[in-house]
């Protein structure tokens, strides 16, 4: 088996005159998670068509579970599960039967299907559920039921595009806790979009930030902070201006801001503060006020782009209008 | 073969949950059999308008119309189905799976066939006792003809889904097609009477060699205007183009 489950590289796809994704290239190890981070309209969604076999790419390749998306299309779909953006369940049939249907479609059958069937739909919670119809179904139950379905058939790397978008923030915990067990318990591959940055944050172990079409960084959440900056301590202290700059080997920098509080740049906040503490007690200065602040993937984001993710809504309000629209 | 058996069951799942959507399916040919039917033979109830209906009472002229035309109407809206499962996303899950595209839809055209002619033979069914003249042992093999029927039509509405975005177009296209095609089929009146032009647009109107078929099995050679084996002859043909059209389209499919 092949070190990487996921192979691209220098991908395009256009549409007409406007080009979705810009050659983007990017490898994805076994058994890691692996998170597109991005606002709406980056390319994410495209990305996961290209990979799934569901678009022809307009140049560039892909090799997903060892097998080119385009040259063997059928190779890719059999090792490959998916939870799209938008439902796509049967809603007039049945939890169960919307698992059978899947599982005879991809070549399962008799009690080796029923047992699997059983297991998964117990796995998400839903068996109880499983001859109610699935246009009975919340967002989020609906969620667990294609999750379930996506495992039906043990995929070697398994696609999920916005897993939680319009779900409610216990609803989306709780389909993270899914998503690590599945990573745990089958040592699955999975490729996961996302514009929340705690999701990418929480669940993924390497993150690309996607923005225009271009992954515009990569590496683990840590790495991606240290694009930004050291942490940063604010302090307002009981002491004279000339005081106020400390020294010691830990802290990287220094400037004391107009409303008199002082900036110390440090590499980790939460170990400098103790040290912090300690080094003023010395000095026999008096901390009046402490903050500090970590960069956050937003920062991330918005050091290299000049914008925040989140801000996507207001600086096209149709997009996310539209985006509802089609979600409905 | 298990997309396909995969596919058909899950259009009849799909049928045997909408029960009452089937009552409404089958309301409208039931206005037609009774309230055109019966208002109308009592009027041809006289040996001249019997000759001009080959011999038998209207109702019995009328009853494979009826037949042809509920399966017309239900396997094009059946087909047309499609659209939803491109809308509620269902499609996908189709296009992504290891499983041959082209079976997967015959499946489904076979299965939405199926549906069809249940619902037909329910009319048809209901039209037994209103009618005098009706073979019951040409029950079976007149279903035989509303299967080919059903493929070509359910065939033809997949076809078109593929190609649409929305089901708003859709009505327009079901008001243009089906009203002169059924009065262009010889179901409601004979063709040999019609003026020419009519004549012409008849024998081109696919529905016009069901409802022969129909007959021939249902009342009698001598009632058909064409010979059996020209009717079954042009349906299969017919509905073997249709469905290879609507396996070929959707074996290209893509999304977005």
């Amino acid at each position: 088996m092949a070190e990487h489950a996921i192979v691209v590289e220098n991908l395009v796809k256009r549409y007409g005159d406007f080009e979705a994704v810009r050659g983007i290239s990017f490898r994805v190890k076994r058994g890691e998670i692996f998170a597109f981070l991005g606002p709406n309209g980056a390319g994410k969604t495209t990305t996961v068509h290209v990979l799934t076999t569901l678009l022809k790419p307009t140049s560039g390749k892909a090799v997903v579970a060892g097998h080119d998306v385009v040259d063997e299309p059928m190779e890719v779909r059999k090792r490959i599960g998916i939870v799209f953006q938008d439902p796509s369940l049967d809603r007039e049939l049945t939890a169960y039967e919307n698992m059978y249907i899947h599982g005879r479609i991809y070549g399962l059958k008799g009690s080796e299907l029923k047992e699997k069937i059983e297991h998964l739909l117990k796995f998400v919670e839903l068996w109880e559920f499983k001859d109610k119809p699935v246009k009975t179904f919340s967002g989020g139950m609906q969620r667990r039921l294609e999750i379930a379905r996506s495992l039906l058939h043990e995929p070697e790397v398994l696609f999920l595009d916005e897993p939680t978008i319009g779900l409610d923030p216990q609803t989306r915990a709780h389909i993270w806790d899914y998503i690590r067990a599945m990573k745990e318990e089958h040592n699955m591959t999975i490729f996961l979009t996302t514009h929340y940055m705690d999701e990418a944050e929480q669940l993924a172990d390497r993150i690309a930030i996607i923005d225009h079409g271009k992954i515009i960084a990569e590496g683990t959440a840590e790495e991606l902070k240290k694009l930004v900056g050291n942490d940063v301590v604010y302090l307002k202290l009981d002491a004279p201006e000339e005081l106020k700059c400390l020294r010691a080997e830990f802290i990287r920098g220094c400037k004391i801001l107009a409303d008199g509080r002082v900036a110390l740049e440090v590499e980790n906040a939460a170990e400098a503060l103790p040290r912090l503490f300690e080094l003023v007690a010395e000095k026999g200065i008096k901390i009046l006020e402490v903050t500090y602040h970590r960069p956050t993937l937003n920062d991330v984001f918005l050091h290299l782009t000049g914008r925040e993710i989140r801000d996507e809504g207001a600086e096209n309000p149709m997009a996310a209008f539209v985006r509802m629209r089609m979600r409905r | 073969m298990e997309a396909l058996t995969t596919m058909a069951y899950r259009q009849l799942k799909r049928f045997a949950r909408a029960k009452s959507r089937v009552a409404g399916m089958i309301i409208n040919p039931l206005l037609w059999l009774v309230f055109f039917g019966m208002g109308w033979s009592k009027v041809f109830d006289n040996s001249m308008a019997r000759t001009v209906f080959g011999g038998v009472d209207y109702l019995t002229f009328l009853a494979p119309g009826i037949f042809a035309m509920t399966v017309f109407n239900q396997s094009f809206v059946a087909g047309v189905s499609v659209i939803w499962d491109k809308q509620f996303g269902f499609l996908k899950e189709v296009l992504v799976a290891p499983a041959s595209r082209k079976e997967s839809i015959l499946g489904r055209i076979i299965g939405d066939s199926l549906v069809t002619l249940t619902q037909g033979a329910i009319i048809l069914a209901l039209t037994f006792p209103l009618a005098e003249n009706l073979k019951p042992s040409g029950f079976i093999p007149a279903l035989g003809v509303g299967f080919l029927l059903a493929m070509a039509f359910s065939g033809f509405g997949v076809s078109l889904a593929l190609r649409m975005e929305s089901m708003e177009g859709f009505q327009m296209i079901m008001m243009v097609l089906m009203l002169p095609l059924t009065f262009l089929s010889g179901a409601i009146y004979p063709i040999d009477t019609m003026p020419d032009w009519m004549k012409a647009l008849a024998y081109v109107n696919p529905l016009t060699y069901a409802v022969d078929g129909a007959r021939h099995f249902l009342v009698g050679a001598s009632v058909a205007k064409f010979s059996l084996g020209v009717d079954l002859g042009v349906l299969t043909v017919l509905a073997a183009v249709l469905v290879g059209l609507a396996m070929a389209e959707f074996e290209r499919a893509t999304i977005g």
